[in-house]
């Protein structure tokens, strides 16, 4: 086969669709191996250990998000709320939902997805309650100021809970007119964790 | 039984967050692989797609300037670059129903939630490599197979018309990486 045929998609038409059979430019990276071989490197485990080396530097990481997120929520304490710190609030937020556990900072995850939860699905932002949202930030520090590692601290899980529940009635009452927002909001996340 | 060979794989990681595209790098180095190109925003990440060429892009959803499904359109137009077809991992802190279907919809190859693992990354690596999807192109589609499988127990209209089934039939990601692992 030429070198042209083979980079040519295969094309398949029917009456609404095409079917498109890409060149596999991946193939080259496939190694098949046979049954019963032995294989010494284990790509998970390496890349594991890779992140563990990176573990020194998580606190120091996780308390530079913190600072970004208390950066934000001044920001519109001082000017009050508009669509860019309102996006940039959100984003800090959103970014520590995110890393917290992989920075070994679980208990912080599920606070910054209440905060996110309260950002995203308020119809009307400026009538998100600024102590609401403060709660949240100063949730997000001081448990991970009190090095509240791993995932044993009933306190801070009854504190995410909580906070959790009055942003999901504010959210609940802020939405009572719009049906497909509410299910939106209530419905569970689809996606596995990675 | 298939390995990867991470080494032959060039990756694009396209994250606001230093901190997520620092760990990102590692696991990728982890896994073997040497080139790994690093764009902020979405804007620098259509960039650095069309200068680099890589083979595989991972990146974030919400992000300045345009985000990675705004990108993952870009990607995804016909014509407007030399690899519409890439395969493309969202790797995302959003994981409501909603916003993984409208991923999908936008020509997502791969969606992936935070909090990342290695084995998590490794598993949407392993699946494009050695699982390439065919892509479908309809009037308002461009962009991977959204059928990964044939249900037998579908009872509703064929919304696709015109004759032959085009679904390929694909080994479930999960035993490919049972046997690899």
């Amino acid at each position: 086969m030429s070198q042209k045929k083979q980079n040519l998609a295969a094309v398949s038409t029917f009456a609404d669709h095409e079917v498109i059979v890409p060149p596999n430019k991946l193939k080259k990276a496939v190694e098949k191996v046979k049954p019963g071989t032995k294989i010494d490197f284990d790509p998970v485990a390496r890349a594991e250990a890779a992140l563990a080396e990176l573990a020194d530097d998580f606190s120091v990481w996780m308390e530079q998000e913190c600072l970004r997120l208390d950066a934000a929520r001044n920001a519109i304490r001082a000017s009050g709320v508009t669509p860019g710190n309102r996006d940039v609030l959100f984003r800090a937020a959103h970014d520590i939902k995110g890393q917290a556990a992989t920075f070994g900072f679980p208990m912080v995850a599920p606070v910054a997805d209440s905060l996110c939860r309260l950002i995203e699905h308020a119809p009307d932002p400026g009538r998100v309650p600024m102590p609401l949202v403060d709660q949240h930030v100063d949730a997000i520090r001081a448990i991970t100021h009190r090095n509240t590692r791993g995932d044993s601290n009933a306190n801070a899980a009854r504190l995410a809970e909580k906070l959790r529940q009055v942003t999901d009635e504010f959210l609940v009452h802020e939405n009572r007119d719009r049906p497909d927002t509410l299910e939106s909001i209530l419905s569970p996340a689809l996606a596995p964790n990675g | 039984m298939v390995r990867i060979d991470f080494n032959r794989l060039r990756f694009l990681v396209i994250d606001d967050n230093a901190h997520m595209r620092r760990i990102l790098r590692t696991l990728l180095h982890g896994f073997g692989t040497r080139e790994v190109y690093e764009a902020e925003d979405g804007a620098a990440g259509l960039e650095a797609f069309t200068h680099y060429s890589p083979d595989i892009v991972i990146t974030d959803w919400a992000m300045p300037i345009f985000d990675g499904m705004e990108l993952t359109q870009m990607i995804r137009q016909p014509g407007a670059n030399n690899n519409p077809y890439v395969p493309i991992i969202m790797l995302t802190g959003h994981s409501e129903k909603k916003r993984v279907i409208a991923a999908r919809d936008a020509g997502v190859t791969e969606f992936l939630a935070k909090p990342i693992s290695a084995k998590g990354l490794y598993q949407r690596v392993l699946n494009v490599v050695a699982n390439p999807r065919p892509f479908i192109r309809t009037r308002s589609y461009f962009g991977p197979d959204r059928r990964r499988n044939t249900n037998p127990n579908y009872i509703g209209p064929e919304r696709r018309k015109g004759g032959k089934a085009e679904v390929i039939k694909q080994q479930p990601l999960l035993e490919k990486a049972k046997a690899l692992l």
